[in-house]
């Protein structure tokens, strides 16, 4: 897939923070967790829809979600994920850290602007 | 544990996962197609936006993977279908190594068991017997007093000392008295031996004379091995024992039947053997020089119990069990270890060949992407499979070879030291299976990492690679060969050199008929028959009412066992000739023994009734004492003096009046041996039984036929018609006592030929393969010489002559080191390892089989089709 000038690259982890926030509001598929994250962004992010997959299974692995049985906004059979326990306190882990992060690099963009 | 939730829930995750990825795009062209795209735009823009759907998935699926565990999974399951594939392959290198695993395990056991942990009993290897020697090899126990022995044990040097005296005793209480063998030991033995009561206790020095501890074998034979034992009392010449301990099977102390303490007698001829433990660090010859100087005092005091001049010699007692035998173990060790080097070997040769074969193999599968570490993976987890299925089978091949042995001492007693207990060594197990598993693993990498080095279009323009088959691993093939070949020789040569000593044994000249000759001892009790001319008859009429049975031929008296085995030298002097230093065999006899015994008597006669009776001073010679002393001359009326014409007297003994030692020969008999069936017979004198009489006795008697179980029941009877309180041993036979005599060189020839036998099907099945491998690697190459005009015998050469020029090379290194080795050989079993008749019959052998198995593949070879062979890849 090109890339256009005016997307960029997640940083990494980024993509499993939204999917963690996202799933913070409610279980969703697959399907709707994509349509969540390009809405909320407004579409200002951009990320490969099958990305997601792969970062799920990680997910899922670690224990942060869980999946069950269940039925897609269109009536077929598919997937939910759901936030677990885990999954919430590595969120909030992550929220600290990049808020940290996010911090520190404003700072440093404030200071190159004087 | 959630490790192997996950690992086994993967095909349900890899289900779910598609299910999602699946919906998800579904419901993407849905929407695009509401939004009015056709259904092919909207499933391609649905793509698009979602990516590689294959390699996400792909992705997504590695998560759950435990790429490791699969890969060794996977690898099992391609070596398992690679070793159904080439199920003679797979048997055969298995096999190999079993047989390798198992004989190395087996004999290993067998030397441990024997050589190196012998005895039950603490400090065993510091235990020794203290031999007095005067001038002649034949040693006595030393023997003291009691008082003697309570200084000698105080010596500094020993680590406790032990003083015995083994009786025949008859166990009477039941219907007819049974001969038992009755140790007295000092009280503190069981102390000093520290071998646990395997039932009850063992006495000690507060007990009193009268409590026995059984023997293993004897609590089983008498009393069923019943736990009530202890408590209850038996009686030996009606003496009642209080017994009070079961000794373990592995207590076995002079092999006697049950131990009671030993309470010396004020009589200072009445001496008991003494044997002791050296201290830790204690020299044999330090220990020799301190005991040396207080054996002189005794000998001051007690001057009948010691030999005139003498030195005091420690003999361990496991050296005393075990002797030249100790050698013939370890050469056997050695050549077991051998076969198990060629065992390995073949097993390289084995993996080496295929290895080459697959070199297409590997060379495609690394052209397919796979790493070198997966290539070298999967060839390690085959050769590891193959060695450790090997070694599962040489485990239980161990066994049963553990069990042949165990056979071997049942049927040959007096192998081994009856304490040695042999049990599978799992130690050398494992050294063996760790043997078997580095060849494994370096033969089957080798080829491996050379695959993994080369590419495909090398292995795959394969032309130039098959036509000659590759120096290298021809070069390598060749040497493991002649590796094969040397060491097959060296086995044969072994194993011919035993058999043929066995054979020489089984063959010896025995100058008397052992068949349906037995003997069964017998020991008066003490204090009955006392006087010199009542023994004389109470011995004359139990003889003659044996001979009286119907089933018995003959009956004889002797104080000796039957041949071929008994030493006792004693000096000679023959007036009017020198005899200085030289000894001859006394052999106290009755008449009867030579016509029993069919000993041929070549000159002269033998006693009469009445001069046996009166013990006159006559006596019969053996051939080897006639051509000693009397090379060309007739011996008889000649007179000979024995042992200085001092009689031999003891406590035991009863001695005829007038006996000087002096005696006139009045006959001459064929040489039955008297050392060993090998040993040259040494010069022998018979002599009246009833000039010296023991108070134990051998009834020597020919049956009819095979001697019927009754005959020993009526034996018994009768001789407790004449005393009741007489016992009568067990029956002796003289095809055992041979058989015992031999049965060292039968165990040893047989293990050498199975050894030899093995190693030569190894070195055939090594050649066989070679050869094979050779014809399939170079098919085409000899269907292109065939079809050039090439002879189908020139194609034959080609595919033998390196090979057999291999075998021939071996055969003559073989030989080399057999010769070389040949002198410790004999040294070790008597056996001659270059004699040139066997070694031909050696290389005959050797060469036949290599004949034999370079048929197949020859025949092979010569039957290539031209236009078959280049079409065939």
């Amino acid at each position: 897939m090109t890339k256009s000038p005016e997307y960029r690259d997640l940083f990494p982890g980024a993509l499993e923070m939204m999917i963690l926030q996202s799933l913070r509001l409610k279980p969703m598929h697959g399907y709707a967790l994509v349509k969540h994250i390009k809405q909320v962004s407004d579409n200002l992010l951009q990320i490969e829809e099958g990305s997601l997959y792969p970062a799920l299974q990680r997910m899922l692995k670690e224990g942060w979600l869980e999946s069950k049985e269940g039925i897609s906004a269109k009536g077929r059979p598919t997937r939910i994920y759901r936030l677990t326990n885990a999954g919430r306190r590595r969120l909030e882990q992550e929220i600290a850290s990049f808020e940290k992060m996010f911090a520190g690099i404003t700072r440093v963009l404030a200071i190159s602007k004087a | 544990m959630q490790f192997f939730r996950q690992f086994f829930s993967r095909r349900r995750r890899y289900s779910d996962l598609t299910l999602s990825m699946r919906e998800h795009l579904e419901e993407k062209i849905e929407e695009l197609m509401e939004e009015g795209m056709s259904r092919e735009d909207a499933a391609f823009a649905a793509r698009r936006d979602f990516g590689n759907v294959a390699l996400i998935e792909e992705h997504s699926r590695e998560v759950w993977q435990q790429p490791l565990l699969q890969f060794i999974l996977a690898d099992l399951k391609f070596s398992w279908r690679q070793a159904v594939r080439l199920p003679r392959f797979t048997i055969a290198a298995i096999l190999t190594l079993a047989i390798g695993i198992a004989a190395q395990t087996t004999i290993y056991s067998v030397v441990h068991a024997v050589l190196i942990d012998p005895y039950p009993y603490r400090g065993a290897m510091r235990m020794v017997h203290l031999h007095l020697y005067d001038k002649e090899p034949f040693p006595d126990d030393l023997g003291l007093t009691g008082p003697q022995f309570a200084e000698f044990q105080k010596l500094p040097v020993l680590d406790g000392a032990i003083a015995d005296d083994v009786y025949g005793r008859a166990l009477t209480g039941e219907e007819l008295p049974e001969e038992v063998q009755e140790a007295r030991i000092s009280p503190n033995a069981f102390e000093y031996f520290g071998v646990p009561a395997l039932l009850g206790r063992e006495f000690a020095p507060s007990d009193n004379t009268h409590v026995a501890v059984l023997s293993y074998h004897f609590w089983k034979s008498h009393y069923d091995g019943r736990l009530d034992v202890v408590g209850r009392t038996l009686e030996m010449d009606h003496e009642v024992f209080n017994i009070v301990g079961v000794l373990p099977q592995r207590f076995a102390w002079k092999g006697s039947d049950l131990y009671t303490p030993l309470a010396y007698s004020a009589d200072p001829h009445r001496v008991a053997n003494v044997f002791g433990r050296l201290k830790p660090g204690v020299s044999d010859r330090a220990a020799e020089q301190q005991i040396d100087p207080l054996l002189e005092r005794f000998q001051h005091e007690t001057p009948d119990n010691f030999p005139q001049i003498f030195k005091v010699h420690m003999v361990h007692i496991n050296e005393l069990a075990i002797g030249r035998f100790r050698g013939v173990l370890i050469i056997l060790f050695i050549s077991v270890s051998f076969l198990l080097m060629l065992a390995c070997v073949n097993v390289a040769i084995l993996l080496l060949a295929r290895g080459e074969a697959r070199q297409t193999e590997i060379a495609l599968r690394k052209a397919l992407g796979a790493g070198r570490q997966r290539i070298v993976g999967q060839l390690l987890t085959e050769s590891l499979l193959l060695s450790l299925a090997g070694g599962a089978c040489g485990v239980m091949l161990a066994l049963a070879g553990i069990r042949l042995v165990g056979h071997f001492i049942v049927i040959l007693p007096g192998l081994f030291p009856q304490e040695a207990e042999i049990t599978l060594n799992v130690r050398v197990l494992l050294f063996s299976i760790g043997v078997s598993v580095a060849t494994g693993v370096v033969c089957g990498l080798w080829p491996a990492l050379r695959a993994s080095r080369i590419d495909l279009r090398q292995v795959a323009d394969a032309g130039s690679h098959k036509l000659a088959g590759r120096k290298g691993v021809r070069n390598s093939h060749m040497a493991l060969l002649a590796c094969q070949a040397a060491i097959t020789v060296l086995l044969l040569a072994c194993s011919g050199a035993t058999v043929q000593r066995l054979s020489r044994l089984m063959h010896a000249d025995l100058e008397y008929d052992p068949q349906h000759l037995f003997s069964v001892s017998m020991t008066i009790r003490e204090g009955t028959h006392p006087t010199w001319s009542d023994r004389v008859g109470y011995y004359e009429q139990i003889r003659r009412t044996i001979e009286a049975d119907p089933e018995i031929v003959s009956a004889a008296i002797a104080q000796s066992n039957l041949p071929p085995t008994d030493f006792a030298s004693t000096p000679v002097s023959i007036p009017g000739m020198n005899t200085a230093g030289t000894e001859v065999e006394p052999e106290r006899v009755s008449a009867d023994y030579f016509t029993t015994l069919r000993i041929p008597l070549l000159h002269g006669r033998t006693w009469s009734a009445p001069e046996m009776a009166h013990a006159a001073h006559l006596a019969l010679i053996n051939q080897a004492m006639q051509l000693r002393y009397w090379p060309n001359r007739n011996p008889i009326g000649e007179t000979i003096v024995l042992n200085h014409g001092v009689t031999p007297v003891n406590a035991w003994t009863l001695v005829s009046p007038g006996s000087d030692q002096h005696f006139q020969i009045i006959g001459v008999v064929g040489d039955t041996p008297n050392r060993s069936l090998e040993e040259q017979v040494v010069p022998a004198v018979y002599l009246p039984y009833t000039g010296v009489m023991h108070d134990w006795v051998n009834m020597v008697m020919r049956t009819r036929g095979t001697p019927s179980a009754a005959l020993l029941h009526r034996i018994k009877q009768q001789v407790h018609a004449i005393d009741a309180g007489q016992a009568v041993g067990d029956i002796v036979t003289a095809e055992d006592l041979l058989q015992g005599d031999m049965g060292r060189d039968r165990f040893v020839a047989s293990m050498f030929t199975a050894f030899a036998l093995l190693g030569l099907a190894f070195a055939v099945s090594g050649l066989y393969c070679i050869q094979s491998f050779l014809v399939t690697q170079r098919t085409r190459e000899f269907g292109v010489r065939i079809a050039l005009g090439a002879r189908r015998e020139h194609i034959v050469s080609l595919v033998t002559r390196s090979s057999l020029l291999a075998v021939l090379a071996g055969t003559g290194i073989g030989l080399a080191l057999d010769i070389a080795l040949s002198q410790i050989f004999s040294h070790w079993t008597s056996g001659n390892s270059r004699d040139p008749g066997m070694l031909a019959i050696v290389v005959v052998v050797l060469l036949i089989a290599a004949a034999l198995a370079s048929i197949v593949p020859a025949r092979l070879a010569a039957s290539i089709e031209p236009m078959e062979a280049l079409r065939a890849e």
